[in-house]
């Protein structure tokens, strides 16, 4: 069966079926996969795009590595074990480890490379738009709220609101803003 | 193949929470590994990821007109954006102006807030004929000042003008003026090139 048509346990099964003599379609499908999920976990703990791209880089290739070794024994627990690898992963580039990205230089060479998706780009230009056509609570909280990443509490803290009306707030905006950038409601 | 379809989807406002780290622990654990596992909350995780970033890319350049709280303010300049400020008490008159270099115009309005409910920006001509309203403002009832953070887009377009600026607390079917603040800009016009020796 074609990898693309494979769940992500399945895939995971394939790989540890081969053991060392490799599945490199089913490598390379779980490598597209979860490429933008891994960058997801890494620009939500490290807060930097190039800390993300090597966490996903060392990520995969671990978790492959592992796979190959026969280390999963529950396939369809793939998204736990590749939790751990991340954690794992984000505590040594935290402590500026390269130790284990060296380890894994050699064995980087033998895992086939997928197209890996790149991150979706905004039309700028209609998210000025869609923006501006806010209400003036809703733009204010999100600049306040991704700008700078803040919470609930401190955004509240700042405009003189609870931590709840912020959040309706927030929700409502995004809401709003995602369907404006969808189409599904008219840019001004 | 198939559409990918999630059987129990994250909701927005729970991707937003763990997107800014406003979770429980227990909690946090439990959206992570879904996401891990599930193409389509990943995917819309992403796409929040990627509106978050535009705002803050947006408002770095300038282009969004926002009311902000002066700490806010400070962060931007803290950051290293050149912002320029125009600090006006009410009945104040300023000339102003915004330079190639200025990333950021902030316009800085003294104001006393007490007893108002609501706030409302006023912008009117020369005349005073109001052309924009910006409607209920976020202000703490405890700020000494509303700042506004212009388009520097919007502003670099203009022609020498006379803007006042009202900030109005509505009140039962009429307003109460707060504050009258008028800007005469004029667009830049850089100097003489320096003599070459």
């Amino acid at each position: 069966m074609d990898a693309a048509l494979l769940g992500d346990g399945d895939l995971a099964r394939r790989v540890v079926a081969a053991a060392s003599a490799g599945a490199p379609d089913a490598e390379a499908e779980l490598y597209r996969r979860l490429a933008p999920r891994v960058r997801l976990y890494g620009l939500r703990h490290l807060r930097d795009e190039q800390a993300a791209a090597d966490l996903t880089q060392q990520v995969l290739l671990m978790t492959i590595e592992r796979l190959r070794d026969g280390k999963l024994r529950e396939p369809e627990r793939l998204a736990s074990f590749v939790l751990g690898m991340c954690r794992m992963v984000v505590l040594d580039l935290r402590r500026g480890t390269r130790r284990r990205a060296r380890a894994l230089e050699q064995f980087a060479e033998d895992v086939p490379r997928a197209d890996v998706a790149d991150p979706p780009r905004l039309d700028t230009e209609r998210l000025t738009a869609c923006l501006a056509n806010l209400a003036e609570r809703e733009r204010s909280v999100l600049v306040l709220t991704f700008h700078s990443e803040r919470s609930a509490a401190e955004v509240a803290q700042e405009l003189g609101l609870t931590a709840e009306n912020v959040r309706v707030i927030r929700h409502r905006a995004l809401v709003r803003l995602r369907a404006c950038m969808s189409g599904e409601e008219p840019a001004p | 193949m198939s559409a990918v379809v999630c059987a129990e989807p994250l909701d927005l406002p729970g991707l937003i929470a763990y997107w800014l780290d406003d979770l429980a622990p227990d909690e946090e654990e439990r959206i992570e590994e879904h996401l891990l596992g599930c193409p389509v909350c990943s995917a819309r995780m992403g796409d929040v990821v990627a509106l978050g970033a535009g705002v803050r890319a947006l408002a770095d350049r300038g282009v969004v007109r926002a009311v902000v709280p002066s700490a806010f303010l400070q962060r931007l300049i803290d950051e290293g954006l050149r912002v320029r400020e125009y600090r006006l008490a009410p009945g104040d008159r300023v000339e102003c102006t915004i330079t190639p270099s200025d990333d950021l115009v902030a316009s800085r309005l003294t104001v006393d807030l007490r007893g108002a409910r609501r706030v409302d920006l006023v912008k009117c001509d020369a005349e005073g004929r109001e052309k924009d309203r910006l409607t209920d403002i976020p202000v703490s009832a405890a700020a000494r000042e509303v700042v506004l953070l212009e388009r520097v887009d919007r502003i670099r377009a203009l022609p020498a003008c006379v803007q006042r600026v009202r900030l109005v607390a509505p009140v039962a079917g009429s307003e109460r003026l707060l504050g009258e603040y008028t800007f005469s800009h004029t667009p830049w016009a850089p100097g003489p090139p320096p003599a070459v020796h």
